[in-house]
């Protein structure tokens, strides 16, 4: 085999195994990656099924914990200017359902409270003390 | 180490330099039958070799150098775990392997005793020598300053890679000529002298498209990498670029003349001068190369604090009327200058005067235009201010200032000394030139030196205060309604901190929301206070974010607001102080109002008791905002 032709197999072979090899990496890596975040968010959502498991909880429900103030009271709703309740909102202002069991606060008083649902849509304060 | 390390890189560059532009050169000259061509050829390859084993080495050094400098003890770079680490757990350790793993084969193939007598043979041996040599040589810059320079890694990379195989092309082809003239200049064969001319004239053109193509992405990382005059001519980067330049001058010049003058000369005699002069040029650089390897171990000039070397500067900035008319009367001499040179370089009877013409023209107008751009400036004329322009600096400076600056310079900054603090003059000035007269102060004037009677911070604090007084007086300008497509004053930064929640910041906001900033008392602001609780959902769907700042605290600021209507807008409860010292100087009284727009300027201002009635006003101007179509670029977080 002439020397040019070796040459250009070479070169043909170095840049097709890089190709392949870069795509089936990077392939890899998005897979894994993919991977890794589902499992985290089950995990998430596992530990905050666990955290429902309380009296009065209905099946598949989850429960968030959040920390905010309370801007606005009203007879069934709770309006809290809170911090990033993880898995369910970003730090903002929300009005929550809350029972008309429970003690409500004042405005401007720092709370501490938890969430219970099955969905976040339909997330509800089941308790609430001082922060 | 250091120095160690300086010189793995020197050597590891300029053996791959020289190896790309021996087997460029190797490619120029073609497949030669002659003798002397032959033994050139041969010479050539042999010390390809060698510099094969010299970058091969140089790399494995800079390795082990390096892994110390990561690991920052000497010990480690003999530690084959920490160097296996260094080379496999870091990205110059990545590109490192990739590099010497190209060279490895490179070296293999050189080595190989391979039949290149069929012309395409020839070719391809030495097409793929050269594109594995350029290859080794253009992944350097994969772990250069350029692959540091954030989202745009991909195109620095791609110009800093252009970059070094030009340089690889030119300089490193020098030697390997310089080594061919002289072989055919010894020799009386003809044919080979001939050969080595026709040689070197295809170099010479080749060298010419790598100068361009050097200068382009030279100049391109330049502008990257430093910057600014302050960065070229304050730091040891930029000074080493100057130094890189100024070497380059002697080789270019030498490389015009051997194209010029000796190349067409086509005589013995004028090819030995040439191999002279190629040699010489390629000892100079040798030189630049062992620049370029120092300024790739210093901080790039753009991230490093300059330090001005002259006692002036030069300045367009906030120049009066007559300062204006000046500079533009010496800029139209200057033009008559430039037409004078060019007609000196056409008309060659009468160069004479027009040369002595174009000169004194040249003077007259640096006399007449220069004197009015010059400031006096001082080491720390481009320091970056290490405080941002936030409301916290901006009241610990009013302290300050109050304290050791107001008794001579008022409290208004217009005071007894001459010097008034809010005027155009001073606007000129930039920060590190301010920080150098309140630390060593002007003592022919008799303003006192503050370096060892006021900490750096504390010194930085009155210089964000006394910036905040210029903006304050040129506020007055702004009221409330905004000018569209005119935002020039950057809103001092401030902490929204509300209760125990994470505090925010006004520059959060940016590029998402208008800040309408509410400073209040009550019960004055009460009423206006429930329009905008009332008015929040509509602004809110407007892009407006409402934080309100209460002028006085006495208790709970949420709570005396009251449940209703419920106030649902950021109401900051600490660090309410600062915010109404520092914005009670754009916008003073009990109750203020002050429009933020997304970019973090102020547009517009209602000043104590203009504020609006009802939020309709608020919502026009928000409206105006809302439909400008040339928002400007953030402002720094720094003063200047």
């Amino acid at each position: 085999m002439p020397l040019w032709q070796v040459v250009v197999v070479l070169n043909l072979t170095f840049a097709v195994g890089l190709g392949l090899g870069y795509a089936g990496w990077g392939r890899r890596v998005g897979a894994l990656e993919r991977e890794v975040t589902a499992d985290r968010v089950r995990i998430e959502r596992l530990e905050r099924e666990r955290e429902a498991c309380a009296a009065g909880a209905r099946a598949g429900e989850q429960q968030w914990e959040g920390r905010g103030l309370v801007r606005a009271v009203y007879p069934r709703l709770l309006v809290i200017t809170h911090e990033q309740i993880q898995g369910l909102l970003p730090a903002r202002t929300t009005g929550f359902a809350v029972p008309a069991t429970t003690r409500a606060p004042r405005v401007g008083d720092a709370v501490r409270f938890s969430l219970r649902g099955t969905a976040p849509d339909d997330a509800a304060i089941v308790g609430i003390e001082g922060w | 180490m250091r120095a160690l390390l300086l010189g793995a890189v020197w050597i590891h560059l300029a053996s791959s330099v020289l190896l790309v532009g021996a087997l460029f050169l190797l490619l120029l000259a073609g497949p030669r039958t002659d003798a002397t061509m032959r033994r050139w050829e041969r010479s050539v390859v042999v010390r390809s070799r060698v510099l094969i084993l010299i970058a091969l080495v140089a790399g494995l050094v800079w390795l082990v150098a390096r892994t110390a400098a990561f690991e920052n003890r000497p010990g480690a770079a003999l530690e084959p775990r920490a160097v296996w680490h260094a080379a496999l757990d870091t990205w110059p350790g990545l590109v490192w392997l990739g590099r010497q793993g190209v060279l490895v084969v490179l070296a293999a193939f050189l080595w190989a005793r391979v039949d290149v007598t069929a012309r395409r043979d020839w070719v391809a041996a030495r097409v793929q020598a050269l594109g594995l040599g350029g290859l080794a040589l253009g992944l350097a810059s994969a772990s250069s300053h350029a692959a540091a320079s954030g989202p745009e890694a991909a195109w620095a990379i791609a110009v800093d890679a252009s970059h070094v195989i030009a340089t690889g092309l030119w300089v490193g082809g020098l030697p390997a000529l310089a080594l061919l003239l002289r072989e055919a200049s010894r020799d009386d064969d003809a044919g080979a002298h001939a050969a080595a001319l026709g040689t070197a004239r295809r170099f010479s053109h080749a060298a010419l498209v790598a100068v361009l193509v050097l200068v382009a992405s030279g100049s391109a990382s330049a502008i990257a990498q430093v910057g600014s005059v302050a960065a070229l001519a304050g730091t040891t980067h930029g000074h080493l670029l100057l130094a890189k330049l100024a070497l380059l001058i002697p080789i270019l010049a030498l490389a015009a003349v051997n194209r010029v003058r000796l190349l067409p000369a086509n005589a013995p005699g004028a090819t030995r001068r040439l191999a002279a002069f190629v040699t010489l040029e390629a000892l100079l650089a040798l030189a630049v190369l062992a620049i370029a390897a120092t300024m790739t171990l210093t901080t790039p000039a753009r991230h490093a604090e300059p330090v001005w070397p002259f006692p002036f500067r030069l300045t367009l900035d906030g120049l009066d009327d007559v300062g204006r008319r000046r500079a533009v009367a010496a800029s139209q001499i200057g033009l008559a200058a430039v037409v004078a040179l060019l007609g000196a370089a056409i008309l060659r009877r009468r160069r004479v005067p027009l040369l002595a013409g174009a000169a004194t023209l040249a003077v007259v107008a640096a006399a007449l235009g220069l004197p009015p751009l010059v400031l006096d400036a001082y080491p720390t004329t481009f320091r970056r201010p290490p405080v941002t322009y936030h409301a916290t600096s901006i009241a610990a400076g009013m302290a300050v200032y109050a304290e050791h600056c107001a008794s001579c310079h008022g409290a208004d900054g217009a005071g007894v000394a001459r010097t008034d603090l809010r005027s155009r003059s001073m606007a000129r000035r930039h920060a590190g030139e301010i920080f150098w007269i309140v630390g060593r102060g002007i003592p022919e004037r008799g303003m006192p030196a503050f370096e060892s009677r006021l900490a750096e911070s504390a010194r930085w604090d009155v210089i964000n205060f006394v910036r905040a007084l210029g903006a304050a007086t040129a506020a007055t300008s702004l009221g409330p309604r905004i000018r569209t497509d005119d935002a020039w004053l950057a809103a001092p930064d401030f902490t929204i901190a509300v209760g125990p929640l994470a505090p925010g910041a006004l520059r959060d906001y940016r590029g998402r929301r208008i800040v309408l900033l509410v400073v209040y008392t009550l019960p004055g602001s009460r009423e206006r206070m429930t329009a905008l609780a009332r008015s929040y959902e509509l602004l809110s769907v407007l892009g407006v974010e409402i934080v309100a700042v209460p002028a006085r605290v006495t208790g709970h600021p949420i709570v005396e607001l009251g449940a209703a209507p419920p106030v649902l807008f950021p109401v900051v409860t600490d660090g309410t102080a600062a915010i109404v010292a520092t914005y009670g100087l754009f916008a003073p009284g009990p109750h203020a109002e002050v429009l933020i727009d997304r970019q973090g300027y102020v547009r517009a201002v209602w000043r104590n008791d203009a504020s609006p009635a009802d939020t309709s006003v608020v919502q026009a101007e928000v409206e105006r905002l809302n439909a400008e179509k040339s928002p400007p670029p953030f402002p720094d977080d720094h003063v200047h």
